[in-house]
């Protein structure tokens, strides 16, 4: 789609076209090769940036941001009170009891963490994607990671320093953390996980919408925790949306669906939506968010 | 309520603080507390609410010469980057549908860096027509080659501002063109705000009671986007002038059309931005351009 609209919006009163290749700069010096790939090294760092216009962020700069500027802005009269005085359980400089767990009394509250003032520039807006499997059956057999590494590729199309952009991590490998009763053990691979930022978020959260979620049997949205539940835990403030794609929907996705008998088995995975908003209510501000993205939102 | 509370103690405190200077001053013993007795009580200002009624870009903003050659650039370097494709984990060797691909994959190289980059097919020139014919008609069997809409609208060509089709990557705003005390004036649909009801409440009735049941309006947010305050016009008595605001509201069509309802609203139009400012007066204009997007 993007490419289309590239082309039917040219410009002819240059005298060359603006998309065209001309020609290539004569080589004077020989390229020099990679040591370890044996392939060509350009004389200079190269870094590729956006290749086309992005529907979903253009969508956001027009539409989603004013409104949710609107939607979640709340009016502060005067200034703030001060911020809550921390008062340690135990005195710091008393040597006996130095070394000993010294947490805030009353707990550290992180649940209540009031939201930052609203500015335009603070308004609620994503910035990354995460996926995440975990692989049950690697455990045991580690070979039972490759399929799931290669969902994940053909999922994001990321690569580990793509385009040159050295943050960039590709699809990761998850290790175990602790040892879990004769299951986990520290080290061992248990899962995989891609992050996806600018572009190439914006391009899976709009195959997730028009391509995946419609077509899922009995999907009707995410479902939202009931309203008895609490808005004080730690997750409400951090301005994370997360949801689960069972192994069925991953077919779905048109990157699979091409060729779907190259994938042993399709894996599950979790999906989590990461936004700037912080403090009381950022929950409810991301899911506002993903909403104007039209990802649909139910309460059971 | 505040906002009301505090206009009255001003209003009292200024009269009060005249009354103590002319008493200083002018000494008139006669009527010590004249002005005292007298003061006037701020009367309570009207309320009305308007509501901006948009329609968002249906169609992506066309790149500038810039962005256009930007993107070409960028899209090449990535080409040439990019890691091998994995031919044979997409495709099966000699399917009709890896000869597309790959027929397909030479247009996109000869685009991106000119027609002497490819090295020739090593296959005969009879082998390439059959297969160029063989892939034209899986396409016809598959349906593709469907055309594209164009990205003008009928209604751009003919100038037809009541259309919501007009403009598709820009955003438009419904204005109203309603007489307004003798005076022909183009403004958002706006009305008194009723008693007992929510300011957003208010817009939502007096939009579909100005502008027709005939549509999906959906306001956005409780709070208003912006304020605008009436000119008083000079009128004989000043005991008669009163402080009059606008509340503006943002909504946005998902279907339909307006249908103006009343006597006094004689056209309607969808507009951008620029087109706003040509048709309204200076003072609403200062209101409300900084409400109005630029795309």
């Amino acid at each position: 789609m993007a490419s289309q609209v590239g082309r039917t919006a040219s410009v002819t009163t240059t005298r060359h076209s603006l998309t065209r290749f001309q020609r290539p700069p004569r080589i004077s010096r020989q390229i020099i090769k990679n040591p370890k790939t044996g392939l060509p090294q350009p004389p200079v760092k190269i870094v590729t940036r956006e290749f086309a216009p992005c529907r979903l962020e253009d969508h956001y700069h027009t539409t989603l941001r004013d409104d949710l500027m609107y939607m979640t802005y709340t009016h502060e009269i005067g200034e703030r009170p001060p911020p809550r005085q921390i008062r340690l359980k135990f005195d710091p400089n008393d040597p006996y009891t130095k070394h000993r767990h010294n947490p805030p009394v009353g707990g550290s509250q992180v649940g209540k963490k009031p939201a930052p003032p609203c500015t335009p520039e603070n308004t609620v807006r994503l910035e990354k994607i995460q996926l995440h499997t975990m692989v049950k059956e690697a455990v045991q057999n580690k070979g039972q990671l490759l399929p799931a590494i290669m969902q994940m590729k053909a999922l994001s199309g990321e690569t580990f320093q793509g385009g040159g952009h050295h943050a960039v991590e590709g699809v990761q490998i998850v290790r175990g953390k602790k040892a879990v009763g004769g299951w986990v053990r520290p080290g061992i691979p248990i899962g995989v996980k891609v992050d996806l930022k600018g572009q190439a978020m914006y391009d899976f959260l709009g195959t997730l919408v028009e391509f995946v979620l419609p077509r899922i049997r009995d999907f009707n949205g995410v479902v939202l925790p009931p309203q008895s539940s609490s808005s004080n835990t730690p997750s409400t403030v951090s301005g994370v949306v997360s949801f689960g794609l069972p192994p069925n929907a991953i077919g779905f996705f048109p990157q699979i669906e091409v060729n779907v008998d190259a994938y042993p088995k399709l894996y599950g995975m979790h999906i989590h939506f990461v936004t700037n908003a912080t403090g009381v209510g950022a929950q409810d501000k991301a899911r506002a968010l993903l909403s104007g993205f039209q990802i649909p939102f139910v309460r059971r | 309520m505040l906002s009301r509370t505090c206009s009255r103690n001003v209003v009292v405190g200024l009269s009060l603080r005249r009354a103590l200077a002319t008493e200083a001053t002018t000494q008139t013993p006669g009527q010590p507390h004249e002005n005292v007795g007298r003061v006037k009580k701020a009367s309570k200002p009207g309320v009305s609410t308007s509501v901006i009624l948009n329609r968002s870009p249906i169609l992506t903003r066309p790149p500038t010469p810039f962005e256009l050659a930007y993107y070409s650039y960028q899209a090449r370097i990535r080409r040439s980057l990019h890691n091998p494709f994995p031919n044979d984990f997409y495709f099966k060797q000699g399917t009709l549908t890896e000869t597309r691909f790959n027929i397909e994959e030479r247009k996109r190289e000869r685009l991106a860096f000119g027609p002497g980059f490819l090295e020739k097919e090593d296959i005969s020139e009879e082998k390439r027509l059959a297969n160029i014919a063989a892939v034209e008609q899986l396409a016809q069997q598959e349906g593709e080659g469907e055309e594209l809409m164009p990205r003008t609208h009928a209604a751009d060509v003919q100038g037809d501002v009541k259309s919501l089709d007009r403009r598709g990557h820009r955003n438009l705003y419904l204005l109203l063109h309603s007489v307004e005390g003798g005076k022909d004036v183009w403004r958002f649909p706006q009305g008194e705000a009723e008693k007992g009801l929510f300011l957003h409440q208010a817009a939502q009735k007096e939009l579909h009671s100005a502008c027709g049941d005939n549509m999906d309006a959906w306001i956005v947010g409780k709070t208003p986007v912006g304020v605008h305050k009436l000119q008083n016009t000079p009128s004989q008595d000043p005991a008669s002038e009163s402080e009059h605001v606008v509340f503006f509201f943002k909504a946005h069509i998902m279907a339909g059309q307006v249908i103006p309802t009343r006597e006094s609203i004689k056209d309607f139009a969808w507009l951008t931005k620029e087109e706003i400012g040509d048709r309204v007066d200076q003072h609403y204009w200062d209101s409300i351009k900084d409400i109005l997007s630029d795309y």
